[in-house]
């Protein structure tokens, strides 16, 4: 069904600088009822809905619309998992311990895959809402439940086998930050309604093949114990660094310019 | 009037079992074509290649033992396995992702069928696989040095794990129905069976079989009658639990003739017998195998002869003698051993047991002029044997030459380097912090002894030395050089080497 009736490729919204039809906006499920309808006269362009009011009208619909499911599963299979050491009478070795939470981080970055797979989205592409707020409302939403998430298994793993927290905090942000980057990418360069599986699947192979692959100067997957260890951290920062990157520019609209404000905004030069 | 006439209505067809079973196969051969081509599948294929490719060549030194190697090709296609589960488990999902299910609920091959042409489009890709674990055994075995046998029960395990994590992938697209569950399922089977998460004990038998792929940490290299591997209930206990999970997976979609409940049963029952038999305590001739190889080797050995030295190994390390003369040779053509002195004996020794696990080595014999050898030959085990070989010739046999701590070490070193390629690289090798000044232990299968800062000097100074010039002096010195007490600078004196200037002083 891809392709059929699609704009060009990415383009989730028609291009904005005629006036809104409606300044309630919609993202899948139905469109809210406490919309702000702004007052408008005959024949004139309403002025469009501030951030703040979209945003306010956005979060209950789009809350609802979140794929929870996979993040829901991934999120509570962290702390399980970090608390395995708890289970044992044995210490964990280190590579043991800094490796589960890996795991754990590896698992919840899965969930974060399927975060922006919208079926609704070949309906809301033409909403005057722009990309930049629809997907980064999203991810915001889902940060808190990431916090949340990383606060417990970081609490489930007993502190006295806990690698560094904040050197391995950085590689969870590092990895989360990666998959979001992914998704955002997928969205923006694919017609996929649902893009979350590819995405997975290719955090997947990155982690897979990584450690086999990456030679000794790049490493990235060390114990603690390793002299590397903090060389591979500022590599891990490179990498959250260009994993935002990435996503805040494929966040924006495809085709997008930066435009030099000149005094006056939009509405009123219409008019 | 007119008479309209009508064609008449095709009698409606019986679909037969085997119609079914042949639309069943031309749908295995399709999916399996596009599971072949998946991108996961694809990028899992090149890297297992790559992978095998950079990692054969320097396989055991390139002096192979075929029992070892076939375990060595089980590691590579679990990557291929993982891809496979992911690709097929979406292959089944594909229907309900695309909306097609309700088409296909028009056709006459069911919902079990199709699952079953899924769990059978598996085999492409595992003879993809089998192929490679081929072409890796193969070329192990044809390298000059290859000795030993390979198991086809050990080389199966490959192909049959991608099997296995294939069905897997089949039955969990079954039960659960959404693409997020495989990505995840594949982290969880990873920690637990790569990883290491799952407690499964380390007796050489017992719960750890039950895991798909079974390794052996310990370094030695056994007989292959020695090993005592459940290899081929291993085999049975993988191919039946791949056909539990796709017949569950079959009769999950739906699928409930006699066909798929009498395959579930089948399948049960043979994986609970390879599990049973491969979980089930070594038996008793195995350890006395071992306890027999050995205690008493001479008893399990043959033996061969290289000018007027005597070779005596496992049967399967006989082909490998012609390497062991080429050093032993070397190294008494400079010595001042004569043909009339008693005959060397190499002999092949291993500890066998505490099972291949354990890293023992053997202990150092009494037994005059009888050298030990390892089962592991290239590398630093070179270098090793060749100080072994020059200790028993200067000191008489193992346990005085272990004990070795005066001037003769300078000529054990020196017969054993300069019999070598490159001998600076072998005393760096042969020595335990891999220097080639000041004091260090000098390795060795059975008897390691230490070099004093002034011998390293000596030896040093008398490998820059043209080998022949050095060797006659040798055989001119012989009795004062094999003489207990002799000192590092009497030494350089009788070889014609500066007198050291570094501390002489033995470490123990």
């Amino acid at each position: 069904m891809r392709g059929l009736n699609g704009p060009r490729p990415g383009a989730d919204r028609a291009p904005a600088n005629g006036a809104p039809v409606n300044g309630a906006p919609v993202n899948g499920a139905t469109a809210p009822r406490t919309a702000p309808r702004p007052a408008r006269g005959p024949g004139r362009a309403s002025s469009p809905p501030s951030v703040f009011a979209s945003v306010r009208a956005l979060a209950p619909p789009v809350l609802r619309a979140l794929p929870w499911r996979p993040l829901a599963a991934t999120g509570l299979l962290g702390p399980l998992l970090a608390a395995v050491p708890r289970l044992s009478d044995d210490p964990p070795t280190p590579w043991l311990a800094v490796n589960l939470l890996r795991g754990a981080i590896l698992l919840y970055a899965l969930g974060l895959a399927f975060l922006l797979d919208d079926p609704a989205r070949h309906t809301t592409a033409a909403v005057p809402t722009g990309r930049v707020l629809r997907t980064g409302l999203r991810l915001a939403l889902a940060l808190p439940v990431t916090v949340l998430w990383w606060t417990a298994t970081l609490l489930a793993m007993p502190a006295e086998h806990r690698p560094p927290a904040g050197a391995i905090t950085l590689e969870a942000a590092a990895v989360c930050a990666l998959a979001a980057a992914g998704a955002v990418s997928a969205l923006r360069l694919g017609q996929e309604a649902a893009p979350g599986r590819q995405v997975a699947v290719g955090v997947l192979l990155l982690a897979v093949l990584g450690p086999w692959f990456l030679p000794e100067r790049w490493a990235l997957f060390v114990t603690p114990d390793d002299p590397l260890w903090t060389a591979a951290h500022d590599r891990w920062a490179g990498l959250l660094a260009a994993s935002v990157l990435t996503a805040a520019v494929w966040l924006r609209e495809p085709g997008a310019r930066l435009r030099i404000r000149c005094g006056t905004s939009g509405p009123s030069r219409t008019s | 009037m007119t008479a309209t006439l009508l064609p008449q209505a095709p009698a409606a067809e019986r679909t037969g079992p085997a119609r079914t079973f042949s639309a069943v196969l031309a749908l295995a051969l399709l999916e399996g074509r596009r599971l072949l081509l998946s991108p996961p599948v694809l990028a899992a294929l090149a890297a297992f290649t790559a992978w095998t490719v950079w990692r054969t060549p320097g396989v055991e030194d390139g002096h192979p033992a075929l029992q070892d190697v076939d375990r060595a090709t089980q590691g590579g296609p679990l990557l291929v396995a993982l891809a496979v589960m992911l690709s097929v488990n979406h292959a089944v999902l594909r229907s309900k992702y695309r909306d097609t299910e309700r088409h296909f609920s028009v056709l006459a091959l069911g919902p079990g069928a199709r699952t079953a042409a899924h769990a059978l489009s598996l085999l492409p890709v595992a003879l993809v696989t089998a192929v490679g674990v081929l072409a890796h055994f193969g070329y192990a075995a044809l390298l000059p040095d290859a000795v030993g046998h390979g198991s086809p029960a050990e080389l199966a395990v490959g192909p049959l794990t991608v099997l296995l994590f294939g069905a897997f992938g089949v039955l969990l697209a079954r039960v659960v129905r959404s693409v997020a569950a495989a990505p995840i399922a594949l982290v969880l089977l990873f920690l637990l069976f790569v990883a290491g998460a799952l407690p499964v004990g380390d007796d050489e038998r017992g719960t750890r079989w039950l895991l798909p792929i079974v390794s052996e940490p310990g370094p030695v290299i056994f007989p292959s009658d020695l090993l005592g591997r459940p290899a081929a209930w291993h085999a049975l206990y993988l191919a039946g639990l791949t056909l539990v999970l796709g017949t569950l997976a079959v009769v999950r979609a739906g699928a409930r003739g006699p066909l798929a409940l009498g395959g579930l049963a089948v399948a049960v029952a043979l994986a609970v017998t390879g599990g049973v038999l491969q979980t089930g305590t070594l038996p008793a001739d195995v350890r006395a195998a071992r306890e027999r190889a050995t205690l008493t080797p001479e008893k399990v050995q043959s033996c061969v002869r290289h000018t007027g030295t005597t070779y005596c190994a496992y049967p399967e390390w006989i082909p490998r003698t012609d390497r062991w003369a080429q050093v032993v040779d070397r190294i008494r053509e400079a010595s001042g051993v004569t043909a009339s002195d008693p005959a060397l004996v190499v002999r092949q020794r291993i500890d066998a047991r505490f099972g291949p696990a354990a890293d023992t080595d053997p202990e150092a014999t009494g037994t005059p002029h009888q050298v030990t050898v390892g089962t592991s030959w290239g590398g630093n085990r070179v270098p090793e044997f060749a100080a072994d070989v020059a200790g028993v010739l200067v000191a008489g046999d193992e346990t005085k030459a272990g004990r070795i701590c005066d001037g003769r070490a300078v000529t054990v070193m020196w017969l054993a380097l300069s019999a070598l390629p490159d001998p600076v690289g072998s005393l760096r090798d042969v020595r335990l912090d891999d220097s080639d000044t000041g004091s260090a232990l000098v390795l060795s299968q059975t008897a390691p002894h230490s070099m004093t800062e002034a011998q390293t000097e000596v030896v040093r100074d008398l490998l820059d030395r043209p080998r022949a010039q050095v060797a006659t002096r040798v055989k001119a010195h012989w009795t004062e050089l094999t003489a207990p007490g002799i000192t590092a600078a009497e030494a350089a004196g009788l070889l014609g080497a500066p007198k050291p200037q570094g501390d002489d002083k033995c470490e123990d």
